[in-house]
């Protein structure tokens, strides 16, 4: 391990104090007054270009989610009172931002007709998402006071990695009835109540990863032959890239979901890249994940066709597709109408409440970047991406201060992952990449994303609580020793 | 594992460096183009939110509305598209519906709806100033009198088929676009989309396709009237000296497998020798159709390029359909070629630009509607500078061909003498008319064709009509342009 900032190398030797680190919490709390004056404002400005007045209940709403977030500051103080202080106030802000989002869709109603709702979205939909987000502070809160130590988790490695396998699984093996939404077979639906297992079969799988890959990374990074230049691993080495390689390849068969296969497997390579640096190992995980995307492209008509609607998005054959009648079908409507919508917010933005982000299906949940967009303009998407950014990079950067190869793994891999998933569903939906449907971290609407979403935060500040926490004091030095002479 | 840390931070920095480089492209650069898709529904329902910019013709040096946007009775808002002429400018402004454009209101959208990125700044700064967005106003060429004259010669013709194009030969503006029968845009102003399928199921299905701007879209054999292309091939070629060189003109002229090729009604040509000039004001067949044998059919096609025939990409800004003039190798196709017969195919445009070519001399200047466009603040983002398309002839031969095209009104015997000539038009016009064929075996009435301009010594409008079903030439196609020229140059 090379490359600590100075910062956190070994404490200088000398005869001054050490200076005790600080925990910034007060910070934390004045940035997280700010983000829930930015959101109360947002929630106060829909109502103003929606209706030419300010929401009502504005203030109960608010008073919910600065109470909420209290409540989580208080935790972090009681819990991790070492942890980053930026990290609770950059969840806070993008978690109201979704929640403002999702009222202001409701309000507006289906095609701008404020009577007439949209079908996936019920006129209550903002209370459930601050319910929802009420549930996420408290798992946030949980996982704090539960996991005082990311070692705890370590001792769990091959249960967590089990499970969160059987989370992955469960929504092949159920019945579509019971785990199929719009296609895609990523749900388990009891009772009325929609469960994404894979958002934390994502979590499980990242702590499976960074045990595993601490107690083999030294077998993985040996080196085998060298080829071109890199140094390749040995061929019997392979087989847990391969095993997770065709675990992201059978949930991309059986549940139909491109995003989350691609994700997973991400996450497994950047880890493994983290534990052995090897680069070669970057590489293998880059050119399976090419050839696996090209094979099932080919054999899976749904894969192809949305390879298709990405390159041709305008074409009106693939704008109007009808799933229903013609194979190799994926309509790019949703896509084409959030890139009408960014484009019609152009540089500035509508304004909350003026554009008309209603027209894009999904507005509320895959689509909400582009809602974003449409009314806060490209100046004000530009903040937002730049928000996950910066969550990613404390991430990051707790994963580089802390010692713990465990902890270590586990901050870089969950960073990564958010990361990645930022990319896939937003570069999906601005036509980077082919469209695959994932939420986007604290904005979407939906239960699972945000509860996991809160539970990574928490992991993350774990981390980064360690990362900082000083080194306890020594209780005696060496002066005070006496020396007991035999006489 | 901090290295591979750094270095997986770095990839996640790369990942959010695409992203916002994407948004950027799509939210910046591509805004404008995405705001112009048809599809585009936000677009769609903020186009009736502020006020469109007018279309105004001024020719005449005038400013006439033909299209302004006006606000809605009882549509709290919202404005509507109107239309003060009505059917008369339709074939120039088209209509502008809630689904679609056509004409001027398509071809200029982006100036009249104000995305035209000339108007961002100005956009910028209303957007600032919490002024209205407002679209720019396009003015038209067009000359509202002698679109006037045009549509009202054209609508009491008994009813024909057709279509009037006036240009000035000089700078090639088009002072006046007509095609009859035509439809009204105000009917396609409605913001009802039950209405609205109504007109256009309407329009659509009527059998004298009003939709149809025959001024550019449809083409018509140009007949005699395409005797100006040959006879400019000619003077230029050197194979006729000039207008008094005598050219063979036989009563029949025998163009293979028995067929023969006769005058109008079996006419005799002259001494059966007459100087080109008065085959010319006679308007004989077998006059023409043996000099373009001698020609070639490519030298045919090659002048009739020059005039700007075969050309498939002529905007003005509204897109112009090609007329066409084959490449005959067979003399006899040659024959039919030579005297706008057979494959000739050629807009009312076409016919304006024979003339219109002449006029100035030799030199065809390239046809255009937009003489300017105003930002809202009146500042000026366009003004269409004249330039020429082509040189077909040289001004010797262009004054020769004045000089024949002068004794087709004013020789008694000439073929507009009884419909054209001074004392009747007011001024001196020189033109060409034409009668062509059509149908199998011409069991349907032939088209009327006239082109011309005038004043023939100081050339300033040059018109092209194309009467479907009109009969002889002279007699109905050649007193609605008369009339055209009137208006313009305010004669009697």
């Amino acid at each position: 391990m090379t490359g600590y900032p100075a910062a956190v190398g070994a404490p200088p030797v000398s005869a001054e104090p050490v200076p005790m680190p600080r925990g910034r919490r007060r910070t934390e709390l004045l940035m997280l007054a700010f983000a829930v004056l930015v959101v109360a404002l947002a929630y106060a400005f829909v109502g103003l270009g929606l209706n030419g007045k300010v929401s009502p209940g504005v203030l109960e709403y608010c008073l919910g989610f600065a109470v909420l977030m209290l409540l989580a500051h208080l935790a972090v103080r009681r819990f991790a009172p070492w942890a980053d202080p930026l990290m609770l106030p950059l969840a806070a802000l993008l978690n109201g931002l979704g929640v403002v989002m999702i009222y202001r869709l409701q309000e507006s109603g289906r095609n701008g007709n404020p009577g007439n709702m949209i079908s996936t979205l019920s006129a209550s939909a903002a209370v459930t998402q601050l319910v929802w987000t009420a549930l996420g502070v408290v798992g946030f809160i949980l996982v704090l006071a539960v996991i005082r130590e990311t070692r705890v988790l370590q001792r769990y490695t091959y249960t967590l990695g089990a499970a969160g396998l059987a989370l992955l699984a469960i929504p092949a093996l159920l019945p579509t009835s019971m785990s199929s939404i719009q296609g895609a077979k990523v749900w388990i639906i009891v009772g009325g109540f929609e469960i994404q297992p894979g958002e934390f079969a994502k979590l499980a799988l990242a702590v499976f990863f960074a045990g595993y890959l601490v107690a083999k990374r030294d077998v993985l990074a040996l080196a085998g032959r060298r080829f071109l230049g890199i140094d390749l691993p040995r061929a019997r080495d392979l087989g847990p890239v391969l095993i997770a390689w065709g675990a992201s390849l059978l949930i991309l068969v059986f549940e139909t979901d491109i995003g989350q296969s691609a994700l997973f497997f991400g996450l497994f390579v950047g880890m493994i890249y983290i534990a052995t640096q090897r680069t070669s190992w970057l590489l293998i995980g880059f050119l399976l994940f090419l050839g696996g995307a090209y094979l099932a492209s080919t054999l899976f008509s749904h894969v192809g066709a949305r390879f298709t609607a990405w390159l041709h998005p305008f074409a009106a054959a693939n704008v109007f597709c009808n799933p229903a009648t013609q194979t190799h079908c994926v309509p790019s409507y949703q896509l084409v109408q959030g890139l009408y919508g960014m484009s019609f917010g152009g540089i500035f933005g509508t304004g909350l409440g003026h554009g008309q982000p209603f027209w894009t299906p999904l507005a509320q949940s895959d689509f909400i970047i582009t809602a974003f967009g449409e009314e806060l303009g490209l100046t004000g998407l530009m903040a937002m991406l730049l928000l996950f950014g910066l969550l990613v990079q404390r991430g990051m950067r707790a994963a580089v201060a802390v010692k713990d190869p465990f902890a270590k793994l586990l901050a870089g891999g969950l960073s990564f992952v958010l990361a990645l998933q930022v990319f896939v569903i937003v570069g999906g939906v601005t036509d980077l990449i082919p469209l695959t449907g994932i939420t986007t971290p604290f904005l979407s609407q939906g239960g699972s994303s945000l509860i996991a979403s809160w539970a990574l935060i928490a992991l993350l500040m774990r981390v980064s609580d360690a990362a900082r926490k000083p080194a306890p004091q020594p209780i005696q030095d060496e002066g005070m020793t006496q020396v007991v002479r035999a006489g | 594992m901090n290295r591979a840390i750094l270095r997986l931070s770095l990839f996640c920095l790369a990942l959010f460096v695409l992203l916002l480089a994407n948004i950027n492209w799509v939210q910046a650069f591509k805004a404008p183009s995405l705001a112009d898709k048809p599809g585009n529904i936000r677009v769609f329902d903020q186009q009736f939110q502020y006020k469109r910019g007018s279309i105004v013709a001024a020719g005449d040096g005038g400013n006439t509305q033909i299209a302004e946007s006006r606000l809605a009775k009882g549509g709290n808002g919202t404005y509507q598209r109107y239309y003060p002429a009505g059917p008369v400018y339709a074939p120039v402004t088209g209509y502008d519906s809630v689904y679609s454009k056509t004409g001027i209101e398509q071809a200029e959208n982006k100036e009249l709806s104000g995305t035209d990125p000339r108007l961002e700044v100005h956009n910028l700064i209303s957007l600032i100033t919490g002024k209205p967005k407002l679209g720019a106003t396009v003015s038209l060429t067009i000359s509202p009198r002698a679109q006037q004259a045009a549509y009202q010669a054209l609508a009491t013709d008994g009813g024909h088929q057709g279509a009037v194009v006036a240009i000035d030969p000089s700078t090639g503006a088009i002072l006046a676009l007509v095609s009859y029968p035509t439809f009204n845009p105000n009917a396609y102003a409605t913001l009802s989309g039950t209405k609205l399928n109504q007109v256009s199921k309407r329009e659509e299905s009527d059998p004298t396709q009003p939709l149809l701007n025959r001024a550019l879209d449809a083409t018509f054999p140009p007949g005699s009237s395409f005797k100006i292309v040959t006879s400019s091939a000619a003077f230029s070629t050197r194979k006729v000296a000039g207008p008094n060189t005598p050219i063979p003109a036989p009563n029949t002229l025998p163009i293979g497998n028995g067929h023969v090729l006769v005058n109008d009604n079996n006419e005799i040509c002259g001494n059966g020798n007459p100087p080109i000039i008065q085959a010319f004001w006679l308007s004989c067949n077998t006059a023409f159709g043996k000099l373009g044998i001698k020609l070639s059919g490519a030298v045919l096609r090659q002048y009739a390029d020059a005039f700007g025939v075969n050309n498939p990409n002529l905007k003005i800004p509204l897109p112009v359909a090609a007329s066409v003039v084959p490449t005959e190798t067979d003399p006899a196709f040659t024959a039919f070629t030579a005297i706008g017969q057979f494959d000739d195919q050629v807009t009312p445009l076409q016919e304006a630009m024979f003339s219109a070519a002449i006029a100035n001399g030799g030199t065809l200047m390239t046809p255009h509607l937009v003489q300017s466009v105003q930002a809202p603040d009146l500042s000026m983002i366009l003004s269409a500078t004249p330039t020429p398309l082509s040189h077909p002839v040289t001004p010797t031969v262009a004054s020769d061909v004045t000089q024949m095209m002068e004794q087709v009104t004013e020789n008694q015997a000439g073929t507009a003498f009884a419909t054209a000539n001074p004392s009747i038009a007011g001024v001196q016009i020189a033109g060409k008319t034409g009668t062509a064929q059509n149908g199998v075996n011409n069991t349907q009435l032939d088209d009327a064709v006239f082109t011309c301009f005038a004043p023939a010594a100081n050339p300033k409008i040059a018109v092209g009509v194309i009467v479907k079903g009109g009969g002889f030439g002279a007699a109905a196609a050649a007193p609605i342009a008369v009339k055209v020229i009137q208006a313009y140059l305010k004669v009697k």
